[in-house]
């Protein structure tokens, strides 16, 4: 019971954290100092671990599991945020707000890669990392004919 | 229990409760995706109908994990959806815009 009420804790903070970040639009703290002081904090954390007298090695792989677990609840907020949108804006904004829901789109189809490819690398699968890249590369190719197809049927629907 | 211990099992209980909440996050948008689809003309389906294969593809991708549930065959179909899935989106997008399709 004692680790559903730490999971519970740690989503907790992870999401809110998440959640200020959306509500700021931007990070509250930069991307490269927050990967730099996460590193710091894992090699400190494991470090001071193995001086304790435990095993380094399934220390480390426990610690990255966790980091793994903050990743897949840091995806959540964008995700809910995205569905909100894809039910909000329907089609009485006019036909613009297609730009809109394609942002939206593009939104998951990140975090999905993105989520993929960290918690991958964390938990040492790098076939989900190597997916999640390979999907990561297509998106702005999917989003960009997705919404210039869009443009050149629009463009003749009212030509006509 | 000592520490180590301590901490591999709380990293499989959060990695599993996190991996479960970002399922059912990814079902909700799914389902966004479903109505977007079903709603929308040519093009706004086809987006939606990615966003779909998108969330489905982690979805699998996620379940075929042995962390999670091991079900082993769901990670062909989770790759064959996000590869082929964003190809073909790409295809279609293009046909589209060529073609007559209004």
């Amino acid at each position: 019971m004692i680790f559903e009420i730490l999971t519970a804790v740690y989503a907790a903070l992870v999401l809110a954290y998440a959640f200020w970040n959306i509500k700021r639009g931007s990070f509250v703290v930069g991307l490269g100092k927050f990967v730099v002081c996460a590193v710091v904090a894992f090699l400190a954390l494991v470090g001071v671990l193995y001086f304790r007298g435990n095993d380094l090695w399934p220390t480390a792989l426990a610690l990255m599991k966790i980091g793994a677990a903050g990743v897949l609840f840091a995806g959540i907020p964008p995700m809910i945020a995205a569905t909100i949108g894809l039910f909000r804006f329907g089609d009485e904004y006019g036909s613009n707000i297609f730009y809109v829901r394609n942002h939206i789109t593009g939104i998951v189809d990140t975090v999905s890669s993105l989520v993929m490819m960290v918690a991958g690398l964390l938990i040492l699968r790098i076939d989900l990392a190597a997916v999640g890249f390979f999907f990561f590369m297509f998106i702005p190719f999917t989003g960009g004919a997705l919404a210039n197809s869009y443009y050149y049927v629009n463009q003749r629907r009212s030509e006509r | 229990m000592s520490e180590t211990a301590f901490l591999s099992n709380l990293a499989d209980t959060a990695f599993f409760w996190a991996a479960f909440a970002f399922m059912v996050a990814a079902t909700a948008a799914g389902l966004g995706a479903i109505r977007v689809a079903l709603k929308g003309e040519a093009i706004t389906s086809l987006m939606g109908v990615s966003v779909f294969t998108t969330v489905t593809g982690v979805s699998l991708y996620l379940i075929s994990l042995p962390e999670l549930f091991n079900v082993g065959f769901a990670r062909d179909t989770a790759i064959a959806l996000l590869v082929v899935g964003s190809i073909g989106t790409i295809i279609f997008a293009r046909l589209f815009r060529t073609g007559d399709s209004s």
